[in-house]
């Protein structure tokens, strides 16, 4: 009974704290990368291969998405990797978001 | 080392050159890394994120100068060192971005993406921005076929 009632205090604050937590580290984020007018096709599909290690074919169909779609969704994962990757594709200069994948 | 040279004509890049020049001082004023930012809740993970990218848009820059200083590039010959690849590529594209801010604004992307038919009656500024817009890219397009 003690063990109960200690559990129903614990349900509170803390542990819906907790749980926003967990919810937030658990939710997967999209790597983004939007199309310009600027970057040429054989530099974004070098950059795709050089920051996701994606083979020839995956980097070009990638790369045509952007052009032709105007995004394309490159990664979806954990937020800290996310964030990662959206650096060093910025570094590269694409236009790079990150979102929730809800 | 790598070295090779450009199927463009010396005098259209000593032409360019004085241009490149100029953009190239307005893109060290500052690359505007906030148009291309994530959404942040937090300022101080914000304002991390930018300095680091500006901090380092220093060694693209330093790639692209030496590019840009080279006695041979006039004459379309490029020759740099193979751990300059990566940053002279980024530095090609920075400057790519300020043409495309400065010389080339009233350009539509459209025409930009499509190659510009009607360059002729562009105004003399316009022109001289997008051959220098087209030599980057050539560079760029050139060094990429030679690390391949």
């Amino acid at each position: 009974m003690a063990f109960d009632n200690a559990s129903s205090t614990l349900s509170s604050p803390l542990l819906e704290e907790k749980t926003e937590l967990d919810e937030q580290l658990g939710t997967p984020w999209k790597v983004i990368v939007l199309n310009d007018p600027v970057n040429l096709m054989n530099y974004v599909v070098m950059v795709f291969k050089k920051v996701f290690g994606y083979n020839d074919t995956k980097a070009t169909k990638h790369m045509m998405e952007v052009h032709e779609q105007g995004k394309s969704v490159l990664w979806v994962g954990e937020r800290e990797q996310a964030e990662n990757y959206a650096y060093q594709l910025q570094r590269w200069r694409l236009q790079t978001i990150l979102e929730k994948d809800d | 080392m790598i070295e090779f040279s450009l199927q463009v004509e010396a005098r259209i890049i000593r032409a360019v050159l004085p241009e490149l020049e100029k953009l190239f001082a307005l893109s060290v004023k500052g690359e505007d890394f906030s148009e291309i930012l994530p959404d942040f809740d937090d300022p101080d993970f914000k304002e991390a994120w930018i300095e680091g990218l500006k901090h380092e848009a220093k060694d693209d820059r330093n790639a692209l100068a030496r590019l840009l200083k080279s006695p041979r590039f006039k004459y379309g010959r490029v020759e740099l060192e193979e751990s300059d690849v990566d940053d002279l590529l980024r530095g090609l594209t920075a400057i790519r971005f300020t043409i495309r801010k400065t010389s080339l604004k009233e350009v539509s992307d459209e025409e930009l993406e499509t190659g510009m038919s009607s360059i002729s009656s562009k105004h003399p500024e316009v022109q001289i921005g997008y051959f220098a817009y087209l030599l980057m890219a050539e560079v760029q397009e050139r060094l990429i076929q030679e690390i391949s």
